[in-house]
């Protein structure tokens, strides 16, 4: 998806350090949105593509407005709402009751709790490519032109450049189609590198090389 | 930072505070989410995952050349050889240092991040300048961060566009002959593992 989530060699940001900018978070709710959205993806509770891709689906304007949690927030409640896990409206109504000043409830279960840690310490590791990869280390490969309406992994400042193998990183599923749910065969990732000027054109700045890693299916031979 | 769920604060709640406050109230009296869940997770990323992690593994890579080779060739294993890993971590890449190479990480798409061994990412690291300026002005944004590089240094930015994720294994700075693992590992900051700065011997321990 083209939206203003995939931000390489976009203008206008401004610096890139500023006071305060050091801290993960700054307010307390902060982290316990992203416990709860882990808790979502890993108990099942929400449906759609994954929080990442609904993420994506933001406005694009209150994409730019929102802090880091505040995405975290809105992929959490609308993963939800998909599931009918919650319905709308009452994530408001509760907050009219917190409001009201009711003391919020609790829920004890401490075998959730431990699943979910021993759940963040499993590595998940890819794959190695079932069959010999299409692409071999050196060979010059082409990003594919393209404009995917959903999610995909392939940012759109190297569309259309070459670059280069510099070797295969495992197989995985092209997330294009499986965050919604295809059945697909894992395929070769690839490390590719790119030149400064293939991408962005003479600079100021010496040389220097940007490295990807890009699923097969979007490359194509020179 | 440690006080758990603590949900009584000082000030007026902001809209989102509060929205944030009631999803989490909504699932506890659903029985969905667990507040210890909720509470073991953010222990977790406050107290036992974190960049003193990834310090840990520099540090023992500068001491012993066979574990520096382990880890380059074969990172996700020599990282749980120290007893790191798990989710963001899964399938890690270590990019070395040289004199002539300067390696640095950024995920322009979103913001991923080696969570096992750097824990959760900086505000800047998930802020638009970053993202957008990493793969397109390097030198501009290491100067940002106080760190000018000479042009006979090579800078290879590495995009996390898929599932893997990145450390970057800063070289050991002169001075620090005879030093122990314990005294290394805390001048291997943060920004050291990204590639936005450099460690520095006799450096106050930072960030």
């Amino acid at each position: 998806m083209d939206g203003v989530h995939d931000m390489g060699g976009m203008h206008g940001f401004g610096r890139a350090v500023w006071p305060g900018a050091d801290a993960a978070y700054h307010e307390r709710w902060e982290p316990r949105v992203f416990a709860i959205q882990i808790l979502v993806g890993l108990e099942r509770l929400g449906a759609g593509p994954g929080g990442r891709p609904v993420r994506e689906e933001m406005d694009p304007a209150q994409y730019l407005a929102a802090s880091y949690y505040e995405r975290w927030l809105y992929s959490a409640e609308q993963r939800l709402l998909r599931k009918g896990t919650i319905s709308p409206g009452e994530i408001e109504a509760m907050m009219e009751r917190l409001s009201a000043g009711e003391t919020e409830p609790e829920h004890h279960d401490h075998a959730m709790a431990e699943r979910i840690l021993a759940d963040l310490r499993t590595p998940m590791p890819m794959g190695a490519p079932a069959e010999d990869p299409r692409f071999d280390p050196g060979q010059r490969v082409r990003v594919k032109r393209m404009h995917p309406p959903g999610h995909t992994r392939c940012p759109r400042y190297v569309r259309g450049a070459v670059g280069a193998i510099e070797g295969v990183r495992g197989a995985d599923r092209l997330p294009d189609r499986s965050v919604y749910g295809e059945q697909v065969d894992p395929e070769p990732v690839y490390s590719v590198g790119f030149s400064s000027e293939e991408l962005w054109g003479p600079a100021e700045e010496p040389a220097w090389t940007v490295s990807l890693d890009l699923w097969e299916s979007y490359l194509e031979p020179v | 930072m440690t006080d758990g769920h603590d949900h009584h604060h000082p000030r007026p709640a902001s809209a989102v505070e509060l929205r944030a406050r009631a999803l989490e109230a909504l699932l506890a009296e659903r029985e969905l989410v667990s507040t210890d869940a909720i509470d073991a997770v953010v222990e977790l990323y406050e107290n036992d995952v974190g960049p003193q992690n990834g310090a840990k593994v520099v540090a023992h890579a500068w001491v012993d050349d066979a574990y520096r080779g382990r880890l380059l060739s074969n990172p996700n294993e020599a990282i749980a050889e120290l007893g790191f890993g798990g989710a963001e971590g899964d399938n890690m890449v270590v990019v070395a240092n040289t004199p002539i190479v300067h390696n640095m990480i950024v995920c322009t798409l979103c913001s991923c991040y080696p969570w096992p061994v750097l824990g959760l990412p900086p505000t800047w690291y998930k802020s638009p300048p970053y993202r957008a300026r990493a793969v397109s002005e390097p030198r501009a944004v290491l100067r940002e961060f106080g760190l000018e590089l000479g042009d006979e240094v090579q800078i290879r930015v590495w995009d996390s566009s898929a599932e893997v994720r990145y450390l970057v294994l800063p070289m050991r700075p002169a001075g620090t002959d005879g030093w122990s693992e314990q005294e290394l590992a805390a001048i291997v900051t943060r920004d050291c593992m990204i590639g936005t700065a450099l460690p520095v011997a006799g450096q106050p321990v930072g960030a």
